[in-house]
Parts: structure tokens; sequence; C-alpha cells
């Protein structure tokens, strides 16, 4: 039993990494620029696709493709706040409803490159941490929890010892009296949309060895990450770290005990609860519920 | 134009030369006999399937590999009916695996495109395209036998009997490595999974197999599979069994069994593009791994009871065309397309109420391995499955080879009430399903 309940937590701890990287970054959007960002899933996949060119078909190192999914896709997140978010920046759907036209032309672009076929990753490298005899971790599996670690820890220290983080979150808090200081909004929007998009590209880049890389795969990421963030509460970046640990171990346990059908449902109970108890979720606020 | 194809390598001569043989050509064209088949003589085939979306691998190799068929029997000479021969056309029409989009491709393909045979994955999506079936007669084929039922007269199950030839890897199992007596299972939580779930619980009973724990039911969205191979591997189990599962699961699936340790038996009724999974894990690990869908490339298709042309050849061909995507499909629909052909020849005719009667002419019928019955009113309330004998294919050496042909009836004579009592515990009798 403690070997199964060791396995379980490294299980939770990689689901929560990977998770974490997809909710700060979509709560990131939406806390500075008010969006809902449905095509969020699909720049996760991006970064996937990311790794498929360059480290499964070119065969360059796996740390350079993952790198370059990084800053793709975040630059294909400056791409939509230009192109689409700022546009529609006093339309509050409208933001959402190009979200959601924009993720289907990912989803087809990735269709017309590579195809409807499940991609194939070579494994970065074969080599598992055993604990014991039924207590293990992939390799593959430890990048994903440190490149988790680090990076929201840069992004904290970021978003506390910087001026552009103080912007950041002078414009999450209250956008125009933010630019009544002279902080400029398309810039903390860039900032916002280039460093969440590409906290989702590296999520997808960093899993593609690891789960099944196909134009459909951002569906089942999203959906997981907006329970997160409702969970955590809309806008918090602390409330979508935290919610996706709870939700992380909270689904894996359940799945190991119980049945990973009955973990969907208590995962989507939980969200019921809290938006029940409160509906600004554990560390939301009333301004952007 | 003609300056840049010139500067680029094209030569003067070469091009006068290519344009003379082409003018040649259709000199010679244009004077042949209309003896092979008469302008306009096109019997149109639907092919309503998934051919996008997370369901293709399931429907996409299936067209490709009918396309092969129909070159190569247009090459032939076409189909010889009553009015002389006709071509084949496949008219491909994607459902997505969505319900609502194949009951319009099936009209479409009935209205608009006058097709004289349909042909589907099913599952999910035949509910949209019955009542299609029901209103215009038209004949329908599926791959989930799971779809008949007495209601609609015009499905047929004539190449697949998924999931019941699962039961031919197991008795194979239990004959050949007779010391493996536990097992665990687990399963997408759709209609693929559930009465696959039920066979196999019925043949590991019928194994002398004992079931360690229930099945381990995932969300078919789930991508993380570490969490359901803990649970399965906790109890221990000489037997992991993977159930019908997408290659979108059963790869992560043996990847996790391989990182989390594990040594035994892998049972699965699909490895499609196992290659794959031996990259991610390795050689010694996928040893022994059984399953149900041969490459075609295995001698033992030579065998004089195979009813399929050149199964060999035909794997040559399509995986020179389509390079790794071999599949549990890519020769399915194509078999399918065999026993049509047969039936509209026989019959003189391709209208549909003609086909399928001379298709079910004395209850038998020429599968793909070998002679079957038409089978089916126990389970399915109709005998519009073809059932007969079905291989049970093992990784050897890193490659996928046929070990036997085991026969599906003489375990249902033995055994019937086995799967009848777990198919009825899952809901998947035909009178269960709504």
């Amino acid at each position: 039993m403690v070997e199964l309940l060791a396995q379980t937590g490294l299980n939770a701890i990689y689901a929560a990494s990977y998770m974490s990287l997809v909710a700060v970054g979509l709560v990131l959007i939406f806390g500075v620029m008010g969006v809902i960002n449905f095509a969020h899933g699909e720049l996760f996949m991006l970064g996937a696709y990311t790794v498929v060119a360059l480290y499964a078909d070119f065969q360059l190192p796996f740390l350079f493709a993952v790198a370059v999914g990084l800053v793709f896709v975040g630059v294909v997140g400056l791409g939509m706040e230009r192109a689409l978010f700022r546009p529609l920046r006093d339309n509050p759907l409208g933001g959402l409803v190009a979200s959601i036209g924009f993720l289907m032309i990912l989803q087809a672009l990735a269709v017309m490159g590579f195809g409807v076929r499940m991609e194939h990753v070579p494994p970065v490298t074969q080599e598992v941490i055993v604990f014991s005899e039924k207590v293990r971790l992939a390799v593959p599996r430890l990048f994903v929890i440190v490149a988790a670690v680090v990076l929201l820890t840069a992004l904290w220290a970021f978003l506390k010892k910087t001026r552009f983080g103080w912007a950041l979150r002078a414009s999450a808090q209250d956008p125009e009296a933010a630019a009544l200081q002279g902080i400029s909004i398309n810039q903390t929007s860039r900032i916002a949309m280039f460093i969440g998009a590409g906290l989702a590209g590296i999520a997808g880049a960093l899993t593609a060895p690891l789960v099944s890389v196909n134009p459909y795969m951002g569906h089942s990421v999203i959906v997981s990450a907006f329970i997160v963030i409702i969970v955590g509460g809309i806008g918090s970046l602390e409330g979508a770290v935290v919610a996706a640990v709870a939700y992380a171990f909270v689904h894996t346990i359940v799945t190991t005990f119980w049945d990973g059908v009955i973990a969907d449902i208590v995962g989507l109970s939980l969200m019921l609860v809290v938006l029940i108890v409160k509906p600004t979720g554990l560390f939301g606020t009333a301004d952007r519920a | 134009m003609l300056t840049t194809i010139l500067k680029n390598g094209l030569t003067r001569r070469k091009l006068l030369g290519a344009t003379a043989a082409a003018v040649g050509s259709a000199a010679t064209a244009s004077l042949l006999p209309k003896a092979a088949f008469a302008a306009g003589k096109v019997i149109k085939i639907g092919f309503l399937a998934p051919l996008t979306g997370p369901v293709s691998a399931w429907g996409k190799p299936g067209l490709d590999g009918c396309q092969i068929w129909a070159e190569w029997v247009n090459a032939a000479g076409g189909i010889k009916l009553a009015d002389g021969n006709h071509m084949v056309e496949f008219i491909g029409y994607d459902n997505e695996y969505d319900p609502a989009k194949a009951r319009t491709g099936a009209t479409k393909l009935v209205r608009e495109d006058e097709v004289k045979f349909i042909m589907m994955l099913g599952g999910d999506t035949w509910p949209g395209a019955q009542p299609v079936a029901d209103t215009t007669g038209m004949l329908f084929s599926t791959l989930l036998p799971s779809d008949l039922s007495p209601d609609t007269t015009t499905l047929l199950a004539p190449a697949e009997v998924h999931p019941i030839y699962n039961v031919t890897g197991v008795e194979w199992l239990a004959e050949n490595k007779p010391d493996l007596k536990t097992a665990v299972m687990c399963a997408q939580d759709d209609a693929l999974g559930l009465p696959s779930v039920a066979t196999y619980l019925a043949a590991f009973e019928a194994a002398g197999i004992e079931m360690q724990d229930a099945p381990l039911l995932f969300d078919p969205a789930t991508t993380d599979f570490a969490p359901v191979v803990t649970k399965m591997l906790s109890t221990n189990p000489q037997i992991v069994c993977l159930d019908t599962a997408y290659s979108d699961y059963v790869h992560p699936i043996c990847e996790q069994l391989f990182q989390q340790g594990y040594k035994g038996q892998i049972i699965s009724c699909t490895a499609d593009f196992y290659e794959q999974i031996l990259e991610k894990t390795s050689v010694e690990f996928m040893e022994g791994f059984i399953f149900q869908f041969p490459d075609f490339d295995d001698p033992a298709l030579n065998a004089d009871f195979i009813n399929f042309q050149e199964p060999n050849r035909f794997y040559e061909e399509y995986s020179k065309r389509h390079p790794g995507e071999w599949g549990a499909v890519s020769w399915e629909y194509a078999s399918i397309m065999d026993l049509w052909r047969a039936a509209a020849e026989k019959a003189g005719s391709a209208e549909p109420d003609a086909v399928l009667a001379a298709m079910k002419e004395g209850g038998k019928g020429k599968h793909i391995f070998g002679d079957a019955e038409w089978w089916g009113k126990d389970l399915f309330g109709i005998d519009n499955a073809l059932v007969g004998n079905w291989p049970v294919v093992v990784i050897e050496s890193g490659k996928a080879r046929i070990k036997g042909f085991k026969s599906i009836p003489e375990w249902y004579a033995k055994h019937g009430d086995l799967m009848k009592k777990h198919m009825a515990a899952y809901g998947q009798m035909w009178n269960q399903r709504t």
C-alpha cells in the first residue's frame, strides 16, 4: 500500500506540473486581458507539434525543440493579441468568440500540415528513476516536473520583482487605473499573451513524447484547465497553481483507487461545490468573477 | 513558362518526345474498342467513416485500402453483372465519428451519389445512419456487429465480428501459456470498449483465468495513463488486457507499463503501428504481445483458405503508398468489397436487395479468413454477422506473426452462455441497447 501511495503521489505531481503550466497561462491571459482564451488547448497542441517537427522529423535536440516550442507559441500568442484580441478589446464576448474560431483554424492547420494521424515522437530517454520495485519515475516525466517548478518560480519572481511584472499585476487589478499611471495596456497585453501562450506551448512540447500528439489533443487539456481555473478563482495565479495541484491529486487518487470515469465526475463535482460555496473560486475576487 | 521549363533541365528533344508520346497515347486510346466497360457504367460505393478526427485511424486507412482494391478490380475488367462490366468508384464521406454527420452523409450518398452499398465503421455513428437504412432499404456494412439488431435487416457485419473474435486470443493464450492465471483489464468507457470488456471477461472466465479486479474504465479524453497503469499493476497481475482501445491509448499505456516495470503478458485487440510501441519500449518488453490483426506480409495468409487477393502484394502496395500507416482496418473494408463483389456477380445485379439475398444464400459465406456462417441471432437478434475463424497474432522478435486461426463458432458453442451473461451485465445485448 505504501508503494502504491508513493507511485500515486509521483503520478499526481507530474499531472499537477503540466496542468499548472497550462492553467497559469490561461489565467494570466484572462487576468490581464479579460479574455477567456478557448484556443489555449490548441496552443498546447502547437507546442507538441513543434517537437514533432523539430525533434521527431528533423531530429534536432529535444531541448532545442522545446525551447523553440516556447518561443514559437509565444509569438503565435503575440499574433493573437494583435490580430484578434486587441481589436475586440471593448467587446466582452468578442475575444471569446474569436478564440473559438482561432482554435478551429489551428486544428485545421495541424490537420493540413501533419494529417489526422497520431504522431510518433521517439522517447527522449528510456531512463527510469527506480525508488523501489513499484515506485518509479520516468526521466521524461521528471523533465516536466522540473520545468514546471523552474518556470512557475521564474514567473512568480518576474511578477513580484520586476517593473514589467508590476505593470502586469496593475493591469490585471485595474486596467483603467494602470493606464492612468502611464502603463501601456497594449504592452502588458503583449507580455501576458506571450508568457501565457508560451507556457501552454512548453507544456505541450515537454509532454509530446508522453502523450498522443494529434490535432485534437487540446480538447481534453482545455477542459481540465477550465476546471482548474474555476476552482482556483478566475484571474488568480496562485489559485491556478493550488487548484491544479488539488485537482491533479484528487483525479489521480480517485483513478487509482476507484475509476477514471468516477475521477472525472469527482473533478466536476469539486468545481460545482466550489462554485456553490465560493462562486469566485478559492483565490478569486469579485471583480473578475 | 516554356523557357523556364527548358532552363530547368527539360531539353527540347525530351519535350517533343513526351508530347509525341502523349498524343500517340491519346490517339491509341480513342481507337481502342470499348470492350472492357461501357462508358458510364460505374458502380458507386459509399464510404461513410471518420476520415478526420480522433477516430480517423479506423476510417481513412480503410478508404486507402479500398482505392487499391478498386484499381485492381477495375484493371481486371471491373464487376461483371448481367448487363456487362462495371467499374467501381468509391465515394468517401467524412462523418468525423459524429452521428448527425453520419446521417447527412448517408442521405447524400443515397440520394445524390446513388451509391449501391455503404460501408461504415459503425459504433456511435450507426444510430445516425440507421433511419436512412430503414427508409431507403440501402445495404450497409459495419465493422462493429454490436450495431446489429433485428430492426435493420440491411445492416451486415461481414468482415469484423468485433469484439467476439477477441475470445480467440484468450483461448490461444490459455492453451499456450497455461501457467498464467490472473489478469487485469482497462478500457475506455464507450461503445467500442464496453462490449469488448464483456467479451474478454467471458473469454477469461472460460479459460479459467481469474480477474483480479473489476475492469478499470477510463474517460475517452484521458491523456495521462500513469494512474490507470499504477492501479492495474497494484495487484501483481500475470496478464494485462488492453481491451479494444484506439492506438492513442494502447501506445501510452504500453509505454507506462514499460516505465512502471511490468514484465508480464499483454493481450490486446489491436496493436496498430506497433513498431512505434517497440521504439518507445523494447523488443524484449513486447515479446509475446498477443493481438488480433495481422500484417498482410505474413506468409500464413497465403494459405488456400484465405479469401483475399494477393494479401502480401496488397500489403506491399499499401505500405508503398502510405508508409507507416498500415493498421487494423487497412484491409477490412477491402475484404468486405470482395464479399460484396462475389455476391453482386452471383446476383448479376448491384441492387442492394439482390446483393443481400445472394450474399446470405444458404447461410454461408466466404470470409477473408475462410469459410464462415451468417450468425448472431443470440447476441444481436439477427444472423447478419459473418463468423468463422480469426487469426491470433503474436509479436516475436519485434514482428507480428500469425500463430494460428481459431474458430469463433466453436468457442461460442461451448461458452456462449458466458458471453451472454457478461454482455447482459454490461448492457450490451441487442435488446438492451437504446
